[in-house]
């Protein structure tokens, strides 16, 4: 980290102390590895200062002005419901208006509050539980990849979902085992004034096939909320693994995720960020393809409306030769809506034969909107084909003006044409279902700010 | 006599970036059911003239007026045009990636109707015209004009007026780009639409006479520079291709 300063002002650390590190260790009587772990990355935490825009990756998020750590107090522990049934109201009209789920998880605040998985999966080997359970009953499984992908050096935020994540979520999904109807994972926060820091692991064995939709909501909340996310997605040998995430808080909340994956030989991820609620955003997204054949295709779509702030920040990590990744992320701006798109495609030296495409396009739908795109290569190999692309521009007039003269009236139009554009990302998503989903999410984004 | 459908008196229009004329004068005047062709060299106007009826915005209308109806359309918006019965088949339609044809005219006719189209009446109805203008119904599927080659955006400029049953039909070139088939298949879809809607009128704009073999105009009008400098009977269209745009300029100017 450039910034030198290690001064730690009470703002940095909020309720965050070691001492809280200690009795959320202790309340949940975890194993000395998994302490040791948040310990760590307490440590981390508390030496890494508020990231500063004099730091490349926060120049366009000025978050020291945006968040203030002492603001929250943690988010309460919940009580688990006995079915759907019992979820908060809020929640419940997302898990009833989702399509078929194999099986799903909520999480309610800091607490696991809901698990359902058939038994013909767990038959099958399928683990599907909060994290807290996987850890005391799964240890090894979990030890193996819990905490390798997201590290406490990964940043400041994700050194603070290291030290006091609860609740989280754990798929495994055994060698050969294919699962082709989603797992719904949900995370609710239900108050505002509080930080929820929950987790995903997912791990797929060589050859497995598996779908995750994770959906993050709250109601608008009066007074700020944090979330603080972290997900590592491992596909080991051949696995083929597609992760939706589909972020639809109320306003009110700061929403900081850091998230990894890892493609194997010939595995083959797609995840899709979808962002449009918040009041801001952020995903630092990273895959890694550290063996040959692996392919990963990661998605964006994002719409900002009133004073939405949206970050994306993505590296596409060619370690092993010969495979390959696309990014496609897609935003349309509104009102004073902002976003900021900065991504990175790094090819190792031995990554020869690597294939890496980005491209970045934003719409600029209103005077006050605003969109940066910083696109990068860094090629450290010389036999690659590689490209970016950004734009940032406006509707097209002739589009409008063609549906205009079609009798089409003119918010119908745009909306139209705004919602064209996102089909090409959504198109890419192998999930007939969810994407039906999704458009109905951007119709209803876009249905009142346009 | 009823009031013409359309009439155009002295239109002037320029663009409205730069402030140049284009349309320096225009009088038309079309009744109900008729068939009128506009005629004239490359750059005359003639696409401004019928972006112009529509309401496109890189147009501002200086002078004159446009009545429909008796009725001035130059504060109405382009949608609000095209529901009051004004169709524009475009001579370069634009692409539309991600709107499917058939949720364009979906919107299009819910919009002009005030009302959510039965869906079963609707596929039925866009299945038949696109059978009747030899349409692969997978092109109802398919993003508006993306990646259609140059004759199927036209067919489908002409399954959209299929569609929409306008009161004024005006057509840009909608022959160019057609091959003999494809404008014998267009040009019997037209006619069997000007055949179930007798007072539909409809503006012609082409280059060519071999439209007017099969779509038989009431009128002919030749377009230079920004005028329409001469009218007349379907005979003219013949004239013209025989000896060119620069007789009727010659004996204009004489
Ligand atoms: N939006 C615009 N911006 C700049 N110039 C324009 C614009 N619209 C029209 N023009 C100019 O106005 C003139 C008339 O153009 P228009 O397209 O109306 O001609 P046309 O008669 O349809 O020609 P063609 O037979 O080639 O289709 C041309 O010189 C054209 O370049
Ligand atoms: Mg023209």
């Amino acid at each position: 980290m450039s910034d030198t300063s290690t001064a730690i002002t009470p703002a940095d650390v909020g309720v965050f102390t070691r001492d809280q590190v200690e009795m959320l260790t202790a309340r949940k009587l975890e194993t000395d590895w998994l302490r040791e772990q948040r310990m760590r990355a307490h440590a981390v935490f508390a030496d890494t200062p508020m990231p500063s825009t004099r730091l490349e990756d926060w120049r366009y998020t000025d978050i020291k002005k945006l968040l203030r750590l002492d603001a929250f107090s943690f988010a309460e522990e919940r009580v688990p419901v006995g079915d759907a049934e019992g979820l908060l109201a809020g929640l419940r009209a997302r898990v009833d208006e989702a399509g078929e789920a194999s099986a799903r998880l909520a999480q309610v605040d800091a607490s696991v509050v809901l698990r359902e998985l058939p038994d013909d999966l767990a038959a099958q080997g399928v683990i599907f539980t909060s994290l807290e359970a996987a850890a005391r009953e799964h240890p090894e499984l979990v030890q193996k990849h819990f905490g390798t992908a997201v590290t406490p050096d990964d940043g400041k935020f994700a050194a603070l979902s290291s030290a006091f994540w609860t609740g989280g979520a754990f798929l495994y999904v055994p060698k050969d085992v294919q699962v082709e109807v989603p797992f719904r994972v949900y995370r609710w926060i239900g108050e505002g004034g509080t930080a929820a820091l929950g987790r995903l692991l997912v791990v797929a064995e060589a050859g497995a096939r598996v779908a995750v939709v994770e959906e993050l909501g709250s109601d608008d909340l009066g007074k700020a909320a944090l979330s603080v996310g972290a997900a590592e997605i491992f596909a080991d040998d051949s696995a083929v693994v597609v992760y939706t995430q589909v972020q639809r808080y109320g306003r009110g909340v700061v929403h900081l995720a850091t998230d990894r994956l890892v493609a194997g030989r010939d595995a083959k991820i797609t995840t899709l960020y979808t962002s449009v609620g918040a009041d801001v955003s952020r995903a630092d997204v990273q895959c890694r393809l550290v063996a040959p054949g692996s392919h990963v295709d990661m998605l964006g779509l994002y719409i900002a409306d009133g004073t939405q702030h949206f970050d994306n920040q993505t590296l596409q990590d060619h370690v092993a030769p010969h495979a390959s990744s696309n990014l496609l992320f897609k935003g349309a701006l509104n009102d004073t809506g902002r976003s900021v798109f900065r991504g990175l495609i790094r090819v190792h030296p031995k990554a020869q034969r690597t294939d890496a495409y980005q491209t970045n396009r934003n719409l600029i739908l209103s005077d006050g909107a605003r969109a940066d795109s910083l696109p990068n290569l860094e090629i450290q190999a010389d036999d690659v084909r590689c490209s970016h692309a950004a734009t940032v521009g406006q509707l097209d007039e002739e589009e409008v003006f063609y549906l205009l003269s079609r009798g089409i009236p003119k918010p119908q139009a745009v909306r139209l044409v705004v919602f064209g554009f996102f089909g090409e990302v959504l198109e890419q998503l192998p999930l007939e279902g969810v994407r039906q989903e999704l458009l109905r999410v951007v119709e209803r984004k876009l249905a009142p700010s346009l | 006599m009823a009031e013409p459908l359309l009439k155009i008196t002295n239109l002037h229009a320029e663009i409205a970036e730069d402030g140049t004329e284009i349309l320096k004068g225009v009088d038309l005047q079309l009744n109900a059911g008729e068939i009128h062709a506009i005629m004239g060299p490359n750059g005359s106007g003639k696409s401004t003239l019928s972006k112009v009826i529509s309401g496109h915005p890189a147009y501002e209308v200086t002078d004159g007026d446009i009545l429909l109806r008796g009725e001035s359309v130059l504060d109405m918006q382009p949608d609000e045009r095209a529901r009051a019965g004004v169709f524009l088949a475009f001579q370069y339609p634009v692409e539309i990636p991600g709107v499917s044809v058939a949720n364009l005219m979906r919107t299009a006719l819910n919009a002009k109707r005030g009302e959510e189209v039965d869906i079963f009446d609707f596929q039925e109805e866009l299945e038949g015209r696109m059978a009747m203008l030899e349409m692969d119904p997978a092109f109802a599927q398919r993003s508006v004009n993306d990646g259609f080659s140059g004759g199927e955006k036209k067919r489908n400029e002409i399954l959209q007026l299929a569609m929409l049953e306008p009161t004024l039909a005006v057509m840009d070139e909608t022959d160019s780009g057609l091959d003999i088939d494809a404008l014998k298949i267009v040009t019997a879809g037209i006619n069997k639409i000007k055949a179930e809607r007798q007072d539909m009128a409809v503006l012609l704009i082409t280059h060519y006479q071999r439209m007017l073999n099969y779509i038989t105009p009431d009128r002919v009008h030749v377009m230079v520079d920004g005028r329409i400098i001469r009218s007349g009977g379907a005979e003219l269209a013949l004239e013209l291709e025989e000896r060119g745009y620069d007789w009727v300029r010659e004996e204009v100017s004489a």
